[in-house]
């Protein structure tokens, strides 16, 4: 025994130990959000239940499983359940039933006890729609224009309908919004030639005469929207639902009506993968609780990028001061030391500075300065994209100082010897010789600071993420990137859908699904951050002496 | 002059000697570096005691002595490398062309484009073989690139690396060999045309076969360069150089030609030295 310890063997163990522990928990983490989020998107099979509770009633639920849980019998006494004496345990199903308009709450716990038979009937359908949630039932009939005709024509219908709604789409979008957007400008133009006392008369009806050709192409647009419309709302279905109500469906609500129950696996999995990418591409509904997140995917990204873009030639030039110019005394400690301590300053305190310093104060004077005409209402004095990826980049410079540093200082000194012994300044050797070999040590900064960034939640809510934002920061419109702009973000979306949303256990699966998209967007961008980062070690691989 | 046949070289005896110097009183056309009374502290600590030479122009001059005895930091002196460490003083003087190299207004980047330096590892930049011998044309600013082409030629065959190189100039300079690194480097330090050419330990690195390379490139190069090399190899000095120095304890303690120092020396320390009774 003793000679085992002297052989080190349990030391191997306890830290092969130590690592299995770290690598299952991971594995297991993301097991657990890949299965629980990925099943979000799965088709799954519509059942419906035919109940007797304890007193006798018979009732039918119409539903999919979401969840089953074991309870003990114990919990239930005041049920007055007729069980076997035996019996410990007893099953209990979550069920979704959707039917937002009927009942109040779309989810329901069924006994299995009290379920007396079980049916996947081939002609139930799902239907999904812009509101109230997903609908289950029996189609009772379609009727077009006033006339029923035949169910088959159904999928026929949608797609007609599919494609008013997208030619709606880029109305609303694209030619409304740009209308919108030149009025805004043009009330603002003569806001600020009144507030510089320069608006003649000349100018007015200039501007007058562009506002009254806006409104009339407006008025054109809308027409044709409102045409779109009419052919929408046009048809209808009648669905029976599970307690035999029935109830009307206009097409203009409707985005898919699936027969789960009909499909086989190819095309469940057709349908699995449309679901994922209506989730990646589509904007929310429903207060974020159905549709897709793309504009959090959006804000995200391009909150991370600012963020690169800010950070990088910062940390970069603070470390290389730090280490080639700052005299090596007692007060360069002190800031290293400083610098590094930064990084552990809670990330809300951030949040606290970028508002006060950012928003309020820099963002503030913008206003003042450039955009006095928009005043009172904000321009850049009020959270916004930039704000957010500045405190981040603020957050994060730590990480990119001190690694660049320590990059720096691995530099082995016969490089900067070589260099200088051939006439180059010190200036001229860092530009061409040093940072080249430190850029593998830069980018590892910039992986850091990029993971760092990208799951950062609290600071944001101060300085930019809202719930829902109507506009992405980048589109059309001249000048194209928004920087002023409010945006949305993955990591709040998991908050709010999770916690700040009406229907909480409806959105749990959303909550997975969008942790699963964070986490591969972060993986995916660092990533492509270690990639460059090996394409330069290679470039850049030192002599090893 | 002196002429060394390669077979004499690689036996390292038989030297003959045409002409001798005299050391002590050198024209000032046959004087590359004048060395006058230079004393060098590192902190409180004096490395070099009030060291004055006179190093003649177009010959081969070699430092040796035992380890820490003040060669290389001597070396390093005549092109300012010393300033790089900190707390490092200087005073006296070494004079190129007959102004003070450590002058308040010289431009240290320039002298050092003047006087340039071998180390003792190899240390190519991590670029091309092509561009690490025209980096030091590309910091004075040459960008001609059919200019560039021809000094890269010519620094490379002055450095005997031309043929093995040839093919392939845009390669990287860490993929060659230890031997072909240390005379890449050697052609980088005479492609901006050096005046003095200052190689610490060039060969201490190497193989013996790069080392013989090397040191028949040194012969080589004194045609065209003064050379100042630094090396603990006494049958190297021997075989490489004219002149030689000895030094011990940060004091220049014998200084004459070659084939005198080594073969009737004048000092006890210099005998006992190069009879290998320490060192």
């Amino acid at each position: 025994m003793n000679k085992w310890f002297k052989s080190g063997s349990p030391w191997i163990w306890l830290s092969a130990g130590g690592v299995s522990i770290s690598l299952i928990s991971v594995l297991g983490l993301l097991w657990l959000i890949a299965s629980r989020g990925l099943s979000y998107f799965w088709p799954s099979e519509l059942y419906q239940f035919e109940l007797t509770d304890q007193h006798g009633a018979k009732s039918v639920v119409i539903g999919e499983i979401y969840d089953r849980e074991q309870i003990p019998v114990s919990q239930l006494a005041h049920l007055n359940l007729a069980l076997d004496p035996e019996q410990e345990i007893l099953e209990r199903l979550l069920i979704k039933t959707g039917n937002r308009e009927l009942v109040s709450l779309d989810f329901r716990w069924l006994l299995s006890h009290n379920i007396q038979k079980t049916q996947t009937p081939k002609d139930l359908v799902v239907v999904e729609r812009r509101t109230n949630g997903n609908f289950y039932g029996f189609i009772e009939s379609v009727v077009v224009d006033g006339k029923e005709v035949d169910k088959n024509k159904l999928s026929e219908l949608l797609t007609r309908v599919d494609n008013f709604q997208e030619q709606i789409d880029d109305l609303q979008k694209s030619d409304i919004g740009a209308i919108n957007y030149q009025l805004e400008r043009l009330r603002l133009k003569t806001r600020k030639y009144q507030l510089q006392d320069k608006l003649t008369p000349e100018l007015q009806a200039q501007i007058d005469s562009e506002i009254a050709t806006l409104n009339q192409e407006y008025a054109l647009l809308e027409q044709e929207l409102m045409g779109y419309r009419e052919e929408i709302s046009r048809d209808h279905i009648v669905m029976r639902a599970m307690d035999g109500q029935l109830v009307t469906i206009n097409f203009e609500y409707i985005l898919k009506v699936t027969f789960n129950n009909q499909l086989n696996i190819i095309e469940k999995t057709g349908l699995f993968f449309s679901h994922i990418a209506s989730f990646l591409i589509e904007d929310p509904r429903e207060a974020n609780t159905e549709g897709g997140v793309f504009p959090a995917i959006f804000g995200t990204v391009l909150m991370v990028l600012l963020m690169t873009v800010i950070v990088s030639p910062f940390g970069v030039i603070a470390a290389i001061y730090l280490h080639e110019y700052a005299g090596k005394n007692a007060f360069t400690k002190l800031l290293r030391i400083a610098v590094i301590n930064l990084a552990g300053v809670p990330s809300i305190v951030y949040g606290v500075f970028g508002l006060g310093f950012f928003v309020y104060m820099v963002g503030g004077s913008l206003d003042q300065l450039f955009y006095s005409e928009n005043l009172p209402s904000p321009t850049f004095g009020t959270p916004g994209v930039l704000w957010s990826a500045l405190t981040l980049a603020i957050l994060t410079l730590p990480v990119v100082i001190v690694s660049t540093e320590e990059g720096l200082s691995r530099i082995p000194s016969a490089m900067r010897h070589g260099s200088l012994a051939l006439g180059a300044t010190k200036a001229e050797t860092l530009w061409r010789i040093i940072l080249p070999i430190a850029s593998p040590a830069i980018m590892t900064g910039i992986i850091l600071a990029i993971a760092r960034a990208a799951g950062e939640v609290a600071p944001l809510m101060l300085v930019g993420v809202v719930k829902m934002a109507p506009n992405l920061p980048l589109d059309g419109n001249f000048p194209f990137l928004h920087l002023d702009r409010k945006f949305m973000h993955l990591g709040f979306h998991i908050y709010d859908v999770g916690f700040q949303s009406p229907n909480v256990e409806a959105a749990r699966p959303l909550v997975y699904a969008t942790a699963l998209l964070l986490v591969s967007i972060i993986v995916a961008l660092n990533m492509t951050a270690v990639s460059i980062r090996n394409k330069l070690r290679e470039r850049y691989k030192m002599l090893e002496h | 002059m002196i002429s060394i046949s390669p077979k004499a070289l690689a036996t390292g005896s038989d030297t003959t000697i045409e002409k001798k110097l005299d050391l002590t009183n050198l024209t000032p056309e046959q004087v590359a570096l004048d060395i006058n009374k230079l004393n060098l502290f590192y902190g409180k600590k004096q490395a070099l005691n009030n060291i004055t030479m006179s190093i003649p122009k177009g010959q081969v001059t070699a430092f040796i002595g035992p380890s820490g005895c003040g060669k290389s930091t001597l070396l390093r002196s005549i092109n300012r490398m010393n300033d790089l460490v900190d707390n490092c003083h200087i005073s006296g003087e070494i004079n190129l062309h007959g102004s003070n190299i450590y002058d308040k207004h010289v431009d240290v980047a320039e002298l050092r484009r003047k006087v340039g330096m071998v180390f003792q590892r190899p240390n190519p930049f991590p670029k091309t073989i092509y561009e690490n011998v025209v980096y030091g044309l590309r910091i004075m600013g040459e960008n001609n690139r059919r200019r560039l082409d021809e000094a890269a030629e010519q620094s490379l065959r002055s450095a005997a690396l031309w043929n093995e190189v040839k093919d392939r100039l845009h390669e990287s300079a860490l993929g060659l060999s230890g031997g072909q690194q240390q005379r890449l480097v050697i052609a980088r330090a005479i492609a901006i045309q050096p005046e003095v050419l200052l190689l610490d330990e060039p060969t201490s690195a190497l193989d013996p076969i790069s080392t013989l390379t090397i040191e028949e490139l040194i012969n080589d190069l004194k045609k065209q360069f003064t050379v100042v090399i630094v090396t603990h190899n006494m049958q190297q000095a021997a075989r490489v150089s004219d002149q030689t120095a000895f030094m011990y304890m940060g004091d220049l303690i014998e200084y004459s030609d070659t084939n005198t120092l080594f073969t009737t020396p004048l000092k006890k320390k210099t005998e006992d030295y190069i009879t290998g009774r320490y060192g």
